[in-house]
Order: structure tokens, then C-alpha cells, then sequence
């Protein structure tokens, strides 16, 4: 990534952390990845302590984000994320189990960028994870508010 | 009861009746002994005025009252021969009559001679031998009994005819008794039934209100199950990522490792360096011990693999179940031959190349969800195929008729057939029976049930071991979504 991208990954399985963390390496991006196992610490550091997201005001962000979490729903953060005037416009790929219809197309109206089902066959997985890490790097992410 | 009412008071107004005529009876012996006495009496002073007079008009009224003696008291003989005293009494005043009479007949003799004298003797004689008195006393006695006999019979008859009118009173008592008693009783079982009718009607609606608690509770129970099924087994696919995903890891660490072991090892021997680079993918050349120790590591690898693949396969089969079952059937009219038709055709490669051969009978129509109907067909002619004989061309027929608002189609094949022990099994999940030499999950029959029963239909298998097997699927013609919504 051209400029320098922290990657925000929101993932309770440690797990699946780390193999996704893993991949993304394998694919050639080095970029800053910060993990966090619970929605509310994830929520916390993207909205700050104020709560209004103004402390990354500049910043590029990508948010990786699983939908099943233990504290709240992946859902919850991807609406408060696309409701903050400063984090908008922030690219959020939802990489989660659920493949059902409905969800995924919640995810979209509720404006996430990409939807990935995280394969059980350890060779799709690999390959999916490299191919996001392939996008991230010729992705072009927004500083937030702008 | 009252049956024996009245036959009681039938007989008893005849034995009244009865008991009238015979004081009936009485009273005409009487009058007909008073009349027998009256002729003697006439008799006898017809023959005193001839002897006074022996004028010839008194002789013609004897003669007459004479006359009429004998039959009078024939008459009377007759009536009284019931009652054995009369008969006594009579026999005595018909000796002591014919003996006045014989008088009498002596008497006019002697006036008929002129011989007066002797006449008035006979006739006085008479008096005084008793013949009089006999008479007088017989007709006395026949009186006093037919007197008592009337006393008696008026008793009886008055005794009977209170009888018979108290029975009748009391009968026709009984009656408005009886009346008055089935009116209460009819007018209170229409209470009853109408109390049972509200009842009831309040039962129905406590029923329907009962009912419909209920399904509302296993509706509930239902949605539960399904949301646990998909919950559960999408949670499970998460651990399962990373079992695949570090398993898929070590395999990598396992190259890793036993390149370095190979290269480590020639280093000992002195045998010449593999160039790493060019080898990265190879094999890396190992020997004995430490070949062995590889081999074994990938089998292990291999298993663990295995087993993580048939396990997703699990949890996808169990998903897609949870899905099929919260997705919303669409009623619409279908030509079940049609349908059949397209699904033979789908699988005609397999078909062709089991040698077999499909025969659809006529098919009725019917109101239902085209894409479960699809599913259950094809899920059994899929099963039908794998499961033939093998070098027995295979004969899968569907038949098809309708019976009281229900199709009922039959799938008949002559492959190997179940064991009927097994026929429960083969509807469970993850179940199957048989020679295991086909890949499945065990999961078809399952699906297949549970889509007939949320159609509305029964589906069962009739089989013998090697006897090929028909599975039957009973369906309503005429399923309706509102059923089905009402049920959602």
C-alpha cells in the first residue's frame, strides 16, 4: 500500500487471527496489523475515548472484521463504523463463517466493502487470505475525514 | 306396569260385569219362581170357583193356569240348575206342585162328576196334607236363598265394581302421574342438553384456543431447533478453520523439517549437498529410520485431514438442511410427469451407464413446491440408481394415482433392496444401511421425509433384501400456502 495502512483486524478466534495474519504476510503486505479479540476493544480504539473517532482523524484504516463475536455482532461495529462522519469511508472487509444470504446482503446495505465466507479447506482459505492481502496492496485507502 | 293396569282393570270390569248378570240371574228366579206361585195360586182358585160355581169359564183358566205350571217351573228348573240348594229346593217344590196339581186334576174330576162333596174333601185334604204347605215352604226356601244368593252376588258385584273403578282410577292416576313425570324429564334433559351444548361450544372454543397455544409452542420448539442446528454448526466451523488451517501449517513445518533432517544427515555422511533452492518442492531423499518417521507423520496428517473433510461435509449437510427447512414453500400447479421427466433427464448419463432404464406411468397433477418436489424425486431416483444390483440392467418405474385428495406416488426398482430392519434407519440423519460401497452422507432419505411432511404428505419404503424396494410418498393435491403460513 502506497500509504502507510494500519490494518484494523477484529477476530475472536486467535486462531484464525493468526493464520489470517499469516497469509496476508505470505502475500507481500507488511503493513501495520492490529489485532483485537472483543468488539468493545476494537470499538474503543476506533472511536477513542471520546467515542467520536475523531483520534484517527488523518489516518488510513482498513478494517478486517468477523461477524461472530462474543461481546457484540460484527454487524454493530460495521454500522457504527459507516455512521461516523470520520470513519466512513473507511474500507471494511467482513471475514466471517456465516454464508447466509441474508446476512451478506445486510453486510452490503449496511456499507461494507467486501464480504468474504472463510473456507473450511485449508487451501481456499490460504488462497483467499492471499489474494485480500494481493487487493490490500493495490487497494487506494482514504485518510479518515476528509 | 301400566300394561298390567289395564289388563287388571279389563278383568276386573268383566268379573263386575259378570257378578251384575248374576244378580241379573237372581232376580229372574225370583220373579219366575213369584210367577210359578202365581200360577198355582190361579190354579187353585180357579178350581175353588168351579167347585163353588162349576161355571165352564173357570175350568178353561184352571186348564190354562194348569197350563202354564209345568213349563213355569220347567223354566224355573232351568235357571236354577246352577246352584245345587235351588236344585234341592226345586225337586221338593216340584213333588209338592205335581202333587197339587194331581189334586186339582182329582178335584175338577169329581166336579166334572158332580161329586162335589168328595171334591171339596180332596181339595181340603190337600190343604191339609201339605201339599200347600210343601209348596208354600219350597217356594220360602227357594226365596230366602236366591235372596241370600242376591244379597251375596250384589256385594260381589258392588265389591268388583268399586274394585275395578279404584284400579281404573288409580291406573288413570298412574297415568297423568306418569305423563306429569316424562314431561319433567323431557323438559330436563333439554335443560341438560342445552347446558351441554354451551358446554361444548365453550369447550371448542377453549379448545381451539388450547390448540392453537400449542402449535404456537412448537413453532416456537421448532424455530428453536432450527436456530440451535444452525447455530451450532456454524460455530463449529470455526474451530474446524483452524484445526484444517494448522494442520495445513505443520504439513508445511513438516517439509520444513525433514529437509533439514536430510540435509543434516548427507552433511554427516559426507554425501554431496542438495542445492536447497533447487529442491524446494521435491522430496527431500531420506533413508530408514527418519523415512519412516516421515511416513508415518504424513500419514497422521492424513487422517486428521480426512476426518476434518468428512466433518465439514457434516456441518454443511446439517446447514443446508437448517436452510431448506426456514425457506418458504411456493404452492403452485405442477405436472408431476413433466417433472418427472426433467429430473430422468438430468441424470441420463447415469443412467445409460447402469444399463437402466426408467419408466414414468401416468402422474397425476398437483398443487404443491415445485423445487421440494424436485428435490424429493430426485433425491430417490438418485437412489435408486446408485443402489442397483450390479450386472442386473436396472428397472426403476414411477407409478402415480389419486385417492381422497391425496397423490400417492410409487418408486419401484429391483436393485438390492433393504432389510426391513433396517427401513426405520434409512430415514434418520447420517443413517444408511447396507453394503457401504457408495460415497453418501446419509443424508438423502432424512431430507427427503422432511420435506414430504412439511408438504403435508406420509412417505414409507416397502423392501425385501435383494427384492429391490418401492418407496410410496403420499402428498395432498391441493396443498395451500395459507395452511402453510399459519403454520409459520
Amino acid at each position: 500500500m502506497s500509504n502507510p495502512v494500519t490494518i484494523i483486524m477484529i477476530e475472536d478466534d486467535e486462531g484464525h487471527a493468526r493464520l489470517i495474519e499469516r497469509n496476508i504476510r505470505r502475500s507481500g503486505v507488511n503493513n501495520e496489523i492490529k489485532p483485537f479479540t472483543n468488539g468493545t476493544a476494537a470499538l474503543d480504539y476506533l472511536f477513542g475515548k471520546d467515542g467520536t473517532g475523531l483520534d484517527h482523524k488523518g489516518n488510513a484504516l482498513l478494517i478486517l472484521l468477523d461477524l461472530n463475536l462474543p461481546d457484540t455482532t460484527g454487524i454493530d461495529i460495521l454500522k457504527r463504523v459507516k455512521e461516523n462522519k470520520y470513519l466512513k469511508a473507511t474500507p471494511v472487509v467482513v471475514l466471517t463463517t456465516t454464508d447466509d444470504s441474508q446476512e451478506i446482503k445486510r453486510c452490503y446495505e449496511l456499507g461494507c466493502n467486501v464480504y468474504i465466507t472463510k473456507p473450511v479447506n485449508y487451501e481456499s482459505f490460504a488462497n483467499a487470505i492471499r489474494q485480500l492481502g494481493l487487493f490490500f496492496s493495490v487497494i487506494q485507502v482514504p485518510p479518515a475525514a476528509t | 306396569m301400566l300394561v298390567a293396569i289395564s289388563v287388571t282393570s279389563v278383568l276386573l270390569v268383566n268379573k263386575a260385569r259378570d257378578a251384575s248378570g248374576l244378580v241379573v240371574h237372581t232376580v229372574e228366579v225370583e220373579s219366575q219362581l213369584s210367577n210359578l206361585l202365581l200360577e198355582i195360586r190361579r190354579a187353585e182358585s180357579a178350581t175353588r170357583a168351579y167347585l163353588l160355581t162349576s161355571a165352564p169359564q173357570f175350568l178353561a183358566e184352571y186348564e190354562t193356569a194348569a197350563a202354564n205350571i209345568l213349563p213355569a217351573a220347567d223354566q224355573l228348573a232351568k235357571i236354577t240348575s246352577d246352584n245345587p240348594v235351588q236344585v234341592q229346593n226345586y225337586a221338593k217344590l216340584r213333588a209338592a206342585i205335581e202333587h197339587r196339581l194331581t189334586e186339582f186334576a182329582r178335584g175338577i174330576d169329581r166336579i166334572k162328576n158332580n161329586d162335589v162333596a168328595t171334591s171339596v174333601k180332596v181339595l181340603r185334604e190337600g190343604t191339609a196334607t201339605g201339599a200347600v204347605r210343601a209348596i208354600a215352604e219350597a217356594g220360602r226356601d227357594m226365596r230366602a236363598e236366591e235372596d241370600r244368593l242376591f244379597a251375596l252376588r250384589t256385594q260381589a258385584a258392588d265389591r268388583a265394581q268399586v274394585l275395578a273403578s279404584s284400579v281404573t282410577i288409580a291406573g288413570s292416576g298412574l297415568v297423568i302421574a306418569l305423563a306429569g313425570f316424562s314431561v319433567f324429564l323431557v323438559r330436563r334433559s333439554s335443560r341438560a342438553r342445552d347446558e351441554a351444548e354451551t358446554k361444548l361450544r365453550d369447550n371448542n372454543l377453549n379448545l381451539e384456543a388450547a390448540i392453537d397455544e400449542r402449535t404456537a409452542d412448537l413453532r416456537e420448539a421448532n424455530d428453536e431447533i432450527q436456530r440451535f442446528a444452525y447455530i451450532v454448526s456454524h460455530d463449529l466451523r470455526s474451530p474446524l478453520v483452524n484445526i484444517m488451517g494448522f494442520t495445513s501449517e505443520l504439513e508445511e513445518l513438516r517439509s520444513d523439517i525433514f529437509r533439514r533432517i536430510a540435509t543434516l544427515s548427507r552433511e554427516q555422511s559426507d554425501s554431496p549437498l542438495v542445492p536447497e533452492n533447487a529442491t524446494d518442492t521435491a522430496e527431500p531423499l531420506l533413508e530408514g529410520a527418519d523415512k519412516q518417521l516421515s511416513e508415518d507423520f504424513t500419514e497422521a496428517l492424513g487422517f486428521i485431514k480426512s476426518s476434518i473433510g468428512k466433518m465439514d461435509r457434516l456441518i454443511s449437510a446439517i446447514l443446508n438442511l437448517t436452510r431448506e427447512g426456514r425457506r418458504e414453500f411456493q404452492p403452485v400447479r405442477i405436472d408431476t410427469r413433466e417433472l418427472m421427466e426433467g429430473i430422468v433427464s438430468t441424470v441420463a448419463h447415469q443412467v445409460a451407464e447402469a444399463q437402466a432404464n426408467i419408466l414414468i406411468g401416468e402422474l397425476p397433477q398437483i398443487v404443491s413446491d415445485r423445487l421440494a418436489l424436485e428435490q424429493i424425486f430426485s433425491n430417490l431416483i438418485d437412489n435408486a440408481l446408485k443402489y442397483l444390483k450390479t450386472g442386473v440392467p436396472g428397472e426403476i418405474t414411477v407409478r402415480g394415482r389419486t385417492k381422497l385428495g391425496f397423490a400417492i406416488f410409487e418408486l419401484s426398482d429391483n436393485g438390492r433392496g433393504i432389510d426391513p430392519k433396517d427401513h426405520r434407519r434409512i430415514f434418520e440423519l447420517f443413517r444408511r444401511a447396507g453394503t457401504q460401497d457408495k460415497p453418501g452422507q446419509g443424508i438423502g432419505l432424512a431430507h427427503v421425509r422432511a420435506l414430504v411432511r412439511r408438504l403435508g404428505g406420509t412417505m414409507s419404503v416397502a423392501s425385501e433384501l435383494h427384492q429391490g424396494s418401492t418407496f410410496t410418498i403420499t402428498l395432498p393435491i391441493n396443498w395451500s400456502a395459507k395452511r402453510n403460513t399459519e403454520k409459520r
